[in-house]
């Protein structure tokens, strides 16, 4: 019998060593934002950004209000989708800047 | 309009597009592309404005570009795919087991290969929007749409970010994607809901110290390739969706999708599911010493046929993903081929508005009814009411099935003593009890019956 495992380890990259595999322009100021910072703060308590963000772009922020680190966006909009509040306020990074994958 | 392209920091004459198109077309993905391949071709000024550094800059799918139309429009003998399809493989995982079908004719191995081909988006994308503009479209990429113009109710052209950015143009076509910023900010269409959209993550992996990694493990030679569907809870844990793993030329796209109402709630961080699903003991054989690539992330608009928004306005067409145009019931999970289909007949209909033969109206209002009556829209009634069934079946289909029928088959196969009738029956108890005996049985075929 050979002395391979059941199940071979998979060796999965930390999420900060998967988003260095993706080509990032900073567009200078963030492409995404919250409409009314008191809705996340007062209304909300499930944080569905925070649940549904791929690339930890949204955060537990203090005073209730997510953090968004929008340098690691990978653009999906999941967050636009789940807020239940319609409180994210998405566009479009300008002039090609934001993620650009070369496989996709 | 300032020149793009020139970096140099040159005084350069900068080209007014303003009223220089027939069309617009807002993204250069494949319903865009397609769009404007097919006015181009019918002599039309096409303008196709691309927000990323090149087409498919910003595209991310799950793997499996799906040609029948696509050929009609363009020669894809040059065009970059990756591997035909040679296999469909759909495995029901439990935590620990799986039970999988496998289809694989061997017509599959003959062109045109049952068109379906793995491809990767940044390389296709930008191929195929080339195949525009030899057609005569005029590509412009980094360039975002921020908005249309509007006059008198009608769509009289597009905004940009760049400076004086206005594009007028009789028709635009609107092939934005999922993420619909542009036809919601004008009231085209409304957001979708969560439960409508489901949310992909995706790696790309190779395998640097395993020259034939892929061939070895996925059992390929040449240009033939696989793909590999997983639902259950070893794909995507309590959620609606499913997983895939599908062979490139030297990579492999391993990945999952669902729905976001699950990640906002009982199956949250997409990422630790991804990893959760690769780590599956059936899974981790396959893509063992893989090195990631690129990781990337995408929302699917999965609402079928009654998430179709108005798709015909004055002056515009949507088209593809914005038009929730895409296919998944677990078996079939298609998309691409329904976003060329729709750029094809939003191009055709265009195309016979600015001939000016009918009038707007009714020229605009073909695309519909020509997209009706095709396989587009008649694939996505007739599965409409499949999502709802499963949904409501869930916890059965996703967790119950796969465990049962993992069971009857290790009880089936059991090697003891004990005479084959005995192993045979008592599987056959183990999957009546899963499927609520004879009469659940009968009624779940009852359930399930359109599908064959």
């Amino acid at each position: 019998m050979s002395a391979q495992p059941k199940t071979p380890t998979i060796e999965n990259d930390s999420l900060e060593d998967r988003l260095y595999t993706v080509k990032y322009e900073d567009p200078g100021e963030s492409h995404l934002d919250v409409e009314i910072p008191d809705l996340c703060a007062e209304e909300c308590v499930t944080y569905e950004c925070i649940s549904v963000c791929p690339a930890n772009v949204w955060r537990e922020g203090e005073d209730g209000v997510p953090q968004i680190a929008y340098e690691n966006c990978l653009e999906c909009s999941s967050c636009r989708f789940a807020c239940p509040h319609g409180n994210v306020d998405w566009s479009y990074p300008e002039t090609g800047a934001g993620v650009t994958y070369k496989n996709g | 309009m300032t020149d793009a392209l020139d970096r140099t920091g040159r005084e350069t004459e900068t080209p007014s597009y303003d009223g220089a198109f027939d069309a617009i077309v807002v993204g250069a993905g494949l319903a865009g592309s397609a769009a404007a391949v097919t006015m181009a071709d019918r002599g039309l000024e096409v303008l196709l404005v691309e927000r990323g550094r090149y087409p498919g800059a910003k595209n991310v799918f799950g793997g499996v570009l799906y040609t029948p139309t696509i050929r009609e429009l363009v020669d894809i003998d040059e065009a970059p795919l990756e591997r035909y399809i040679a296999e469909r493989r759909f495995g029901m995982l439990t935590d620990r087991d799986e039970t999988a079908v496998s289809i694989s004719p061997g017509e599959w191995h003959e062109p045109p290969h049952n068109d379906s081909y793995t491809v990767l988006r940044g390389e296709f994308d930008e191929w195929f929007a080339e195949q525009a503009v030899d057609a005569g479209a005029t590509l412009l990429t980094e360039t975002t749409v921020t908005g249309l113009v509007t006059e008198d109710g009608r769509v009289v052209g597009v905004e940009t970010d760049r400076p004086d950015g206005t594009i007028r143009a009789p028709y635009v076509v609107l092939a934005e994607g999922g993420n619909s910023l542009v036809s919601e900010a004008a009231d085209l269409k409304k957001p979708e809901s969560p439960e409508n959209v489901a949310v992909g993550v995706k790696e790309v992996l190779e395998f640097p110290e395993h020259e034939n990694a892929i061939e070895e493990r996925f059992r390929l030679t040449d240009e033939a390739g696989v793909s590999y569907h997983y639902f259950g809870e070893g794909a995507v844990g309590e959620a609606f969706g499913g997983g895939f793993i599908y062979t490139n030329e030297d990579t492999v796209s391993v990945g999952l999708a669902y729905r976001l109402s699950d990640a906002a709630t009982t199956q949250p961080d997409p990422e630790g599911t991804l990893n959760a699903f690769k780590t599956h003991p059936k899974v981790a054989p396959l893509l063992r010493d893989a090195r990631t690539v690129e990781y990337t992330a995408k929302t699917i608009p999965e609402g079928g046929a009654e998430s179709i928004p108005e798709l015909v306005h004055d002056g515009a067409v949507i088209v593809g993903d914005a038009a929730g145009l895409v296919l998944n019931n677990g078996v079939h999970l298609e998309g691409t081929n329904m976003a060329v289909e729709s750029g094809y007949h939003a191009g055709k209909a265009l195309a016979a508005a600015a001939s000016g033969a009918t009038p707007d109206d009714a020229a605009l209002a073909q695309y519909r009814e020509d997209l009706t009556d095709s396989f587009v829209v008649r694939n996505l009634e007739r599965y409409e009411w499949l999502m709802e069934t499963v949904q409501s079946d869930r916890e059965f289909l996703f967790e119950e099935l796969p465990r049962a029928v993992a069971d009857a088959g290790s009880e089936y196969f059991q090697m003891d003593r004990a005479p084959k009738e005995e192993h045979a029956s008592a599987a056959r108890q183990r999957l009546l009890e899963a499927v609520g005996g004879y009469t659940g049985a009968a009624k779940l075929a009852f359930r399930y019956r359109k599908l064959i």
